[in-house]
């Protein structure tokens, strides 16, 4: 379905994966199912790209706490572990307001985020 | 089902079939308007009962909280709803028509095809039953049974299924409408919209459903016994009745913190973890503020929550800085942090959801900066008018907007 699509960006172990303009109840089911599917291939780092998101209400929000979920779950049984990036700009004040920011490192670029050698476990969060 | 194999059937049994099915179709079209719920389903299953020739019928609904079929309604078998027959989807004759959402013909019944004792004891030799699917979702089981031995047709099967359609549709849209009604009337007998007695203040509240359609936005006010006065508001991720039963839920566990401790930030943690055990998946903002005895200071904590817009006697209105935090929900341990204000007599304070300020193609912090333009420390009830005339209009709401504002009203004014 989407493996192929310029949308999905994958090397070297790292994926890309573009957001919609907008997300909402519309289509954050299948926001889901794309975080889901570029999991499951099992990157080490997978970069949720944000940045020409203009919109992203409660249901967009709970499919990027989801993906977080599922990761956390991959992660304590996998051989490699899949750390999650977002890059946001538009929606930035709301990713930082319902606190995904203390779960999943945020970047101002796609290419920032891509270029942070790999730190340790996204948003440890007792710090 | 074969609608093509129907071609080889003699002129005269088409035209029989086609009688058939302009009954059913009579019948239920009908009935849907002068009928309510259960009444509809009973002259339903009269109906088909005679159509088919059958000696009972009877529907049962599939409660998606334990996976069973319940015995809603029934003819001939009256007994199945008295007793609350329940089967399990998957078992039994009505439990595999679920499970496997396709027609089942039974001409044996015994012990090793049917689980329902009563339709055994009942004596029936002979049973065909399809599934009620609405929205491509299996939502229960309609069945005809025979006291005689009988081969049912195929041709039986699907005047059952057109039944079924019919049936489906009915209770689907009964069923939503019922889960709106119930929905608002929960919703409304949560909010409260006075204050508690003798805190020396102003309240007023507005609340309007998105897209007519009732969410899990809620405010809360109450005193406890150490006289803080606790104000909450949060917005629960979803909508219809699973969201409002999860914000009624919410309400309670934080009323039942409140009396245990002053501190917001403890009252949400235990919030979060209590989510996290019993509502897994659920997410919601939360946004709590303390009031001391006095009324002198506050103490805010957020969970995903966006912050009150605070204006003072003279002043503009501000966006409080309460520092973020986690929604509730989302992942254990979340760190919490407590915003302390001290407070200004005169000073009104605007609790409100998304649904207020956010807008597609604009920054969330525009809609921000309109509320505080709006927003004045006179009376909440002229504010709140102003607030939703500016930012609402004559728009139709897309998502539920809750608005709370409170006042305190200046030390020579107490009554």
């Amino acid at each position: 379905m989407i493996t192929g699509d310029d949308e999905l960006g994958f090397s070297d172990g790292r994926a890309v994966v573009r957001m919609p303009a907008e997300i909402d109840v519309t289509n954050a089911y299948e926001v889901s199912q794309r975080l889901r599917a570029a999991a499951r291939r099992g990157p080490s780092v997978l970069i949720i790209d944000m940045s020409t998101t203009t919109f992203c209400d409660s249901a967009g929000v709970q499919a990027i706490i989801d993906a977080y979920n599922q990761a956390e779950v991959r992660n304590q049984s996998a051989v490699t572990r899949t750390q999650l990036r977002l890059v946001a700009n538009a929606v930035l004040r709301i990713i930082t307001l319902v606190g995904i920011d203390q779960l999943i490192p945020v970047y101002p670029t796609v290419e920032a985020a891509l270029a942070d050698p790999a730190s340790g476990p996204a948003g440890s969060m007792g710090e | 089902m074969q609608v093509g194999g129907a071609a080889a059937a003699a002129p005269g049994s088409r035209a029989a079939l086609e009688d058939k099915l302009r009954d059913i179709q009579s019948i239920t079209d009908a009935a849907l308007s002068r009928f309510g719920d259960q009444e509809l389903l009973t002259e339903l299953l009269e109906r088909t009962r005679a159509v088919l020739q059958a000696d009972t019928a009877a529907v049962l609904l599939l409660d998606y909280g334990s996976g069973h079929l319940i015995a809603t309604a029934a003819a001939g078998l009256e007994e199945e709803v008295r007793q609350g027959v329940r089967i399990p989807v998957g078992r039994g004759f009505a439990g595999r028509i679920a499970a496997e959402h396709k027609p089942v013909i039974l001409d044996r019944v015994d012990h090793s095809t049917v689980l329902n004792p009563i339709l055994l004891a009942k004596g029936i030799r002979a049973l065909m039953g399809v599934p009620l699917i609405a929205g491509g979702k299996v939502i229960g089981v309609l069945h005809v049974g025979s006291l005689t031995q009988r081969q049912f047709t195929s041709e039986d099967v699907e005047l059952l299924e057109l039944a079924a359609d019919r049936a489906a549709a009915a209770l689907a849209s009964l069923t939503a409408q019922e889960n709106r009604v119930a929905a608002e009337a929960l919703q409304r007998s949560l909010l409260p919209s006075v204050l508690p007695a003798d805190v020396p203040a102003d309240m007023a509240v507005r609340y309007v459903p998105g897209a007519g359609k009732v969410g899990g936005d809620w405010y809360d006010v109450f005193c406890v016994p150490s006289g803080h006065l606790w104000l909450v508001i949060g917005d629960v991720t979803g909508s219809g009745l699973a969201a409002a039963v999860i914000m009624g839920r919410m309400r309670s566990a934080l009323r039942a913190y409140a009396l245990e401790t002053n501190d917001p930030a403890e009252a949400l943690a235990r919030l979060d973890r209590k989510m996290q055990h019993f509502e897994p998946g659920a997410l919601a903002t939360v946004l709590c503020a303390v009031f001391e005895p006095g009324l002198d200071r506050v103490r805010i904590c957020s969970a995903g929550h966006l912050p009150p817009v605070i204006a003072s006697p003279g002043h503009a209105a501000e966006v409080a800085e309460v520092p973020s935090g986690l929604l509730i929900g989302a992942s254990p341990g979340a760190r919490r942090r407590v915003m302390t204000l001290e407070t200004t007599p005169g000073s009104l304070f605007c609790f409100y959801t998304d649904g207020l300020v956010e807008r597609r193609g604009e920054l969330i912090d525009d809609g921000l900066a309109r509320l505080c333009q709006v927003v004045t420390a006179e009376s909440p009830e002229v504010a709140c008018a102003a607030v939703m005339a500016a930012l609402v209009g004559s728009r139709a709401a897309r998502d539920d907007i809750a608005l709370l504002m409170i006042r305190f009203r200046p030390a020579d004014s107490q009554p």
